[in-house]
């Protein structure tokens, strides 16, 4: 009886019990602050989620772990910067929609050229070595070579500024909560982009197939889909989706540099270990996960901080190991 | 029977003279080239290759890639550093004890490692070294009082390894603790190297590639492949630790960025490793002459491509960002010789012979 309660109610229990764990931390800080934590959180977290379901998609659909996931985040946050500096009058004006314009330009300059950066990867390197895990992972890390390296030859070795509209810039307060605009903003792109990617993967045929493909790809092919124009299209979407994050973080930490990948590829890896490979629910979870207790804990215990989250994939590698959600929900 | 016999000399004689006579360069390097450009240059190939030796269990023997490869080389740097440097006097049981602290910790941290993540899937060993080697770097870095921060430790070495040691000199070369030193490290390198390959070319080695080339099958045959994997990567983990130690013992400090930076040693490892060639354990050796000499004379390499062209503006560039070059030579040794150098040259001679056989 309870194994069965357990089994239908499993992922509701799963966001239950995330949902008391993050209650906690009110026990060691004023409310106020809790909200401030608690948006800042789930602003890092929504970026995160931007790259990780990415990574997480490509790895459950083409069972290829693509570390040039970070370095094509980078090119989304450089193209991004390009795109300010051709049109810094939008930029600097003090007018909403003006700035928006900009932001807008911005992200579909930065996704278009990255997704078809992301094509040219998979038709021209990756789909040569599919069926070898190895190769894939090597031939990406050689990609993110060249790749990075790109963004140095192009856009020089140096960190620059990035610049930020002058409506992003600035905080709401609101019953004394400080309220920074700009996370808003991420958390609603994340919101978006999270209902967007649901609601093609559940609702259309083409989201059909790929899930289908998340489980059973060999089937796929069978039934007479060409699973390699499929596997390019989701390659293309999520390096867009990690140029879109790439832009989103760049603005957030006010800088660009064309390291920048390496950290946050890793921060997804661990979002999707955490939240189950192929899970975009799962990605998005864990993504959560990570930035609250990321917030929380450099708050409260400053100098573990680096730490806490991979103490908490060591916890759920150990009682989940297959991550908090299953593939293709 | 006789064919057979024959075969088996000209194995002999290819895979067993040229080793030799690369480890009688190495032996001899110091009477050749006594400036302390070629001895450091010399000392680097060495401990690089076996650095990529030990990689090469792992990557190529059993196929699990980790990217905290250069964690280990680290923590084996950290290890003699805190025992010749920061909490104890450089003597030659310190010395020692730095050594063997080294292997312990890297033992036991490869178990943990490989007993969390090599129960879901193996390629899950790779993205949770990559992390756990970022939260190193990072406490290397933030745990300033007991690892020296990012200045990091400075080594002074006991006895005869010690700079200011010099007794005299042999057959025209200055015998200093630098060159001692060097011949100390040769040595204990070539000892791991023979221990790598005693493992490969045992039982248990062949195991692991069974386990690499089909894991299902190797488990039907009854194997525990979970037991063999962490095996091969305890062993490949120690003897990265080994080499961290040894390299600290000639470079005379550590910090986080010259023996932690994981991108950068894990960069380097792993094209070596591609280049020489995977699961041949002597293509460590091959890469790690190639990538390390090619890196020493590409200022040079720079200055001529100025002197030459002196307008072409777009050559400088890439030749700055070598890396870049370097990125599509690994990606084209990825797709068209996955063998690498040592594996195609094997792969090469074989078919010329059987060829020669056949004719004949």
């Amino acid at each position: 009886m309870t194994e069965t309660i357990l089994k239908r109610w499993d992922n509701e229990l799963v966001i239950a019990g995330i949902a008391v764990l993050l209650l906690l931390p009110l026990f060691g800080m004023p409310p106020k602050t809790y909200l401030t934590l608690t948006i800042a959180g789930l602003a890092m977290g929504m970026l995160l989620f931007l790259v990780a379901s990415g990574v997480s998609i490509i790895l459950g659909l083409m069972d290829v772990l693509n570390f040039a996931h970070g370095a094509l985040f980078a090119w989304g946050a450089y193209v991004g910067f390009s795109t300010f500096k051709l049109l810094e009058k939008w930029v600097q004006a003090d007018s909403v929609l003006l700035n928006f314009g900009a932001f807008a330009a911005a992200i579909i300059c930065a996704m278009t050229v990255v997704a078809v950066l992301g094509m040219v990867l998979e038709r021209v390197i990756v789909r040569r070595v599919y069926g070898n895990h190895l190769f894939q992972i090597l031939i990406t890390f050689g990609a993110t070579i060249v790749l990075v390296e790109m963004i140095r030859v192009i856009w020089g070795p140096n960190d620059d500024v990035m610049s930020v509209p002058l409506t992003f810039q600035g905080n709401w307060d609101v019953f004394d909560v400080i309220i920074d605009r700009y996370r808003i903003i991420c958390i609603l792109i994340g919101a978006l982009v999270f209902g967007a990617v649901q609601l093609i993967l559940k609702k259309t045929k083409l989201g059909l197939i790929v899930r289908a493909g998340v489980e059973n790809r060999d089937m796929v092919q069978a039934m007479g889909h060409n699973i390699f124009l499929l596997f390019t299209g989701v390659f293309a979407v999520g390096a867009g989706l990690a140029a879109l994050g790439g832009l989103a973080m760049s603005i957030f930490s006010l800088q660009v540099y064309p390291d920048m990948g390496s950290t946050y590829l890793l921060f997804a890896f661990i979002v999707v270990i955490i939240g189950g490979l192929g899970s975009v629910t799962g990605s998005l979870v864990g993504a959560l996960i990570v930035g609250l207790s990321y917030n929380y804990v450099a708050y409260l215990v400053p100098w573990a901080a680096a730490g806490v989250n991979i103490i908490i994939m060591i916890i759920i590698l150990l009682i989940r190991p297959k991550g908090l959600f299953t593939a293709g929900k | 029977m006789l064919r057979r016999e024959q075969r088996k000399k000209r194995y002999y004689s290819i895979g067993f003279v040229l080793p030799c006579l690369v480890l009688a360069l190495f032996v001899l390097i110091p009477f050749l080239g006594p400036s302390y450009k070629t001895l450091d240059l010399a000392l680097k190939i060495i401990i690089f290759a076996s650095l990529v030796a030990s990689f090469d269990i792992m990557l190529g023997y059993t196929g699990i890639l980790s990217f905290g490869h250069g964690m280990f080389f680290g923590i084996g740097a950290y290890c003699v550093a805190f025992l010749n440097g920061k909490y104890g006097d450089p003597t030659y049981f310190h010395l020692f004890l730095g050594l063997l602290l080294a292997v312990a910790v890297a033992c036991v941290l490869a178990l943990i490692v490989s007993l969390i993540s090599l129960r879901v899937k193996a390629i899950f060993f790779a993205m949770i070294t990559l992390a756990l080697a970022e939260l190193t770097i990072v406490l290397a870095n933030k745990l300033s009082h007991f690892t020296g921060g990012e200045d990091g430790i400075s080594i002074s070495l006991p006895g005869i390894f010690s700079a200011a040691f010099s007794p005299g000199s042999f057959l025209g070369l200055d015998i200093s603790g630098r060159v001692i030193t060097y011949y100390f490290i040769l040595l204990a390198c070539l000892g791991l190297f023979a221990l790598m390959l005693r493992f490969t070319h045992s039982p248990l080695g062949r195991v692991l590639q069974a386990i690499r080339d089909n894991t299902d099958r190797a488990e039907a045959l009854g194997y525990k492949t979970f037991y063999f994997q962490t095996l091969s990567i305890v062993l490949g983990c120690t003897v990265a630790a080994m080499t961290g130690g040894l390299y600290a013992m000639w470079v005379g400090y550590v910090n986080p960025e010259s023996t932690l930076e994981v991108m950068a040693i894990m960069l380097n490892v792993l094209l070596m490793v591609i280049i020489g060639g995977m699961g041949t354990l002597y293509g460590g050796i091959v890469g790690a002459a190639f990538l390390l000499i090619t890196q020493t004379f590409l200022p040079d390499l720079q200055k001529l491509a100025i002197d030459l062209f002196p307008n072409a503006s777009l050559l400088h560039t890439i030749l700055e960002r070598w890396l870049l070059l370097f990125g599509i030579l690994f990606i084209l040794v990825v797709i068209f010789f996955p063998k690498g150098v040592v594996g195609s040259a094997r792969e090469f001679i074989a078919r010329a012979r059987g060829e020669a056989f056949f004719s004949s």
